[in-house]
């Protein structure tokens, strides 16, 4: 009797033991066989119609899915061969004649001309769109007028020629050395014409050709799968030209809001690279994970907008005064704890070689004299209260609470906390309908011009109600020269304006602060945080 | 020798008899003594026994450890945790009672006429609740907050809201169980009108239900507070409260663990002496105990 329990209890045991090593392998450590890369990608993509979107976890997802003109070097960001495989510039550096591929193809099998890009370009200009992006392609000649929907502009104005089905030439209105660049934005990217026809989505927005099963892509992967809130999916494109040389056997994108669910996702293997990092936890794993937290430069800016069309923000002295009431290196060095650089102008140091003057600094002396002047001038006894909106996140809401207390301690404002989802945020944000919102602008392409040029009036990211006839005067001045000296000239100064005239409050300089797996290799930390995934591999762990 | 206290005989009231069975119950008493002395703090506390205000960040401070200044410790942006925890405790706990009685005195009044009319009124009112208990809790929330702009009161007016539908049933299954008593029978004989019979004879024997319903209630309001909270609906911050509190703690428990811990142990010990005391309050108010 005896004996037989102790058999079995070893027996049981043993079976627990050989259970628990069963484990189903995580992501991660199956990662090296499947060739599957997860990605944390922060929240549920507005949609994946290249000439509507705007965000960063879009992108993530569609440069998956689609490829522009020229591609570029995962390390260094410089320009290679997309769907051209070569280019001709012409003397006076504003005619651009694109060689196409032949080998190239829709994710169909349908060959992809350079017809498609005339209709994908026609499309994003089109007034009946409404495209945010779509002052991006003001390069071209004629493009704003048409864009516009200025009588008499047609599209035949437009600096778009196809000489023939592989041939692509496109007039710039001026020289702009940063061109090639621009053209891996999303908003230069093609859409696959029979498709948006099928779907009527010329000129219309939310129709579901970007649905899987509906989406016709050029890039190296197709989209496989949508599950809202729960993943995006896409498996490699078989008619991609490159095909052969990429190794990743899928991609599947989590949109997870929260940094601390995703941080904990990839503690268990779910994931292979986080988003973000919770700031709450950057000094635990640079003791716990130093070889896995990655803080790289990154070309972005944190800033709050202010809405200059609702009282007291309309007054600049107030916007000035918020501006100056910031203490950025408290901020930078108790709560975002990622080395990131105090802001006091707009465009982050070194963009395109442009270092723009610190036109604002951390003076509450003179804030609060600009307040009193606000006060005396309007015979207010008050500043009316104000708002700060952010979409929902543990990070946003730390910082919002400290600028609130700020504000508050040193202007004496009475400032309350919004949170909104990502969508309705960036419906309050486009339709603005805010006092003050919080905000991140990561540069498209490394130049001044994709900081400074948001700021134009009207411009479809301006959002702030904000214009300057001298600001915009400035920025066209700068597009319509090469002179290097001449346009970092202009920049300097549209820069000066805005820290007098403060649509917004810069705050830091961002780092890009995230966990990445070493088995992920081919994977380049750059500052425009591009990652063209056909060089991306996988190793086992 | 004068003697004007009458001689303990039969004639005690209710409410004497209650009184006495409850002080003899010393769990509840206990629950009411700690619950007092949380509500006591949590009131005065932040003005006697801190010289931090709730919202006064520091930014050099944060994530300090409990020491001398600071007896919690403080949060991300260095506030004190101590009158953090004391502050949201005068949210949480007005919300919860607020909320509470919104969500009883709709409930009894409703139960209680539902059951008592019977037949065809019964029906339709009852009907009338099955309806707004299939609302979806968060979009009526919501609606709400659109329409009349986000404001504290309406906080409670709409978690009371909600939360009163169970009481009307609850209610009403007793009055319709109780309405056919001897002792109603005997009352409607009498010739005492429906209100006088509700209010005398039907809604003492109703109070040990209610009461611990309403027990229950408290602490799911204080959680449903925070659930709003965080959807950006109910307490903005810097202002907090007891349930964002500990969610908050919760994300950060591994690393900051007094984030966690201090206002877990204010909320779980009100939850407790809340239900001590519910459970003393039944067993004295329940007017067959009397009898045996």
């Amino acid at each position: 009797m005896n004996r037989a329990w102790c058999r079995a209890f070893t027996s049981a045991g043993l079976l627990l033991f050989a259970v628990s090593c069963h484990r189903p392998l995580t992501h991660v450590e199956s990662g090296g066989r499947d060739q599957v890369l997860h990605l944390g990608n922060g929240t549920e993509p507005q949609g994946l119609d290249p000439h509507i979107v705007t965000g960063v976890p879009e992108h993530n997802i569609l440069s998956a899915l689609l490829e522009g003109l020229v591609t570029e070097d995962p390390r260094t960001l410089e320009v290679r061969p997309g769907v051209a495989e070569s280019w001709t510039l012409s003397p006076d550096r504003r005619v651009y004649t694109f060689r196409l591929r032949r080998t190239a193809r829709w994710s169909n099998g349908d060959a992809l001309t350079a017809h498609d890009f005339a209709y994908s370009f026609r499309r994003i200009l089109n007034p009946a769109l409404g495209a945010q992006y779509a002052y991006m392609l003001h390069v071209l000649r004629g493009a704003r007028a048409f864009n516009k929907g200025k009588a008499g502009a047609g599209w035949e104005g437009v600096g778009v020629e196809v000489l023939d089905d592989h041939t692509l030439r496109l007039t710039l209105e001026n020289a702009t050395p940063h061109f090639l660049e621009l053209l891996n934005h999303y908003s230069f990217w093609p859409v696959h014409p029979g498709t948006l026809e099928r779907f009527g989505a010329f000129a219309k927005r939310g129709t579901p050709w970007t649905r899987p099963g509906n989406f016709v892509g050029n890039g190296a992967f197709e989209l496989r799968e949508w599950r809202v809130n729960s993943r995006i999916e896409v498996a490699p494109n078989p008619h991609y030209w490159d095909a052969s040389n990429v190794a990743l056997k899928g991609i599947c994108f989590y949109p997870i809001d929260s940094a601390d669910t995703e941080e904990r996702a990839y503690r268990a293997g779910f994931i292979h690279r986080t988003q973000t990092v919770p700031i709450h936890r950057i000094d635990d794993l640079r003791r716990r994970r130093p070889g896995e937290i990655r803080f790289e430069t990154y070309l972005g800016t944190y800033f709050y907008r202010l809405n200059i069309t609702k009282k007291p923000l309309d007054d600049a002295r107030v916007r000035r005064a918020l501006a100056l009431a910031v203490d950025r290196a408290a901020l930078v060095s108790n709560i975002t704890r990622g080395g990131q650089q105090p802001a006091f102008h707009f465009c982050p140091p070194g963009t395109g070689g442009f270092t723009a003057p610190s036109g604002l600094k951390f003076d509450v002396v003179e804030a609060r004299r600009l307040i009193a002047e606000y006060l005396s001038a309007t015979g207010q006894a008050r500043v009316p209260p104000i708002e700060i909106l952010y979409n929902t996140s543990e990070s946003h809401k730390v910082i919002a609470e400290a600028i609130q207390g700020m504000w508050r301690d040193q202007l004496g404002l009475d400032v309350k906390l919004l949170n909104q989802e990502w969508k309705v945020y960036l419906d309050s944000v486009t339709q603005t309908n805010y006092f003050t919102s919080r905000a991140g602008w990561i540069g498209d392409y490394n130049d001044p011009n994709t900081f400074l040029d948001m700021w134009l009036t009207g411009g479809g990211n301006n959002n702030t109600g904000w214009s300057s006839a001298r600001y915009d005067e400035l920025i066209r001045k700068a597009a319509a020269t090469d002179d290097t000296a001449a346009r970092l000239r202009c920049f300097h100064e549209a820069e000066e304006i805005l820290a007098r005239e403060v649509p917004v409050v810069p705050l830091y300089f961002y780092v890009n602060v995230t966990l990445r797996h070493p088995t992920v290799q081919g994977w380049h930390p750059n500052v425009l945080d591009h990652h063209p995934y056909q060089h991306v591999r996988l190793q086992a762990p | 020798m004068s003697t004007h206290a009458a001689p303990d005989a039969g004639g005690a009231s209710l409410w004497r008899d209650a009184w006495l069975r409850l002080r003899a119950n010393r769990m509840a008493v206990a629950g009411f003594v700690l619950f007092g002395l949380i509500t006591f703090l949590c009131l005065a506390g932040p003005s006697i026994f801190t010289q931090h205000a709730f919202d006064q960040t520091q930014l050099s401070e944060h994530f300090r450890g409990p020491d001398r200044n600071h007896w919690f410790g403080t949060d991300a942006l260095g506030r004190d945790v101590f009158v953090r925890v004391l502050k949201g405790g005068q949210i949480s706990l007005a919300v919860g009672f607020l909320a509470t009685a919104v969500s009883v005195i709709l409930g009894v009044a409703y139960g209680a006429c539902s059951g008592y009319a019977g037949g065809r009124v019964d029906m339709v009112m009852m009907r009338a609740v099955d309806i707004l208990y299939s609302l979806p809790f968060t979009i009526f929330v919501i609606l709400l907050m659109v329409m009349f702009g986000r404001n504290f009161i309406l906080l409670f007016v709409a978690i009371g809201a909600v939360e009163w539908l169970t009481m009307a049933r609850i209610v009403r299954g007793q009055v319709l169980s109780l309405k056919h008593a001897e002792f109603v029978e005997a009352a409607r004989a009498l010739g005492f009108g429906a209100p006088r019979i509700l209010a005398h004879h039907i809604l003492p024997n109703l109070l040990g239900p209610v009461i611990i319903y309403a027990t229950l209630t408290v602490p799911a309001v204080m959680l449903l507070e925070a659930v709003l909270s965080f959807l950006g609906l109910g307490v903005q911050p810097p202002m907090s409260s007891w349930g964002l509190l500990i969610q908050e703690g919760a994300e950060k428990m591994d690393i900051y663990p007094w984030l966690l811990l201090f206002p877990a142990l204010f909320f779980s010990a009100a939850l407790f002496s809340l239900n001590f005391i519910g459970d003393g309050l039944r067993d004295a108010l329940d007017p067959r105990a009397a009898k045996d």
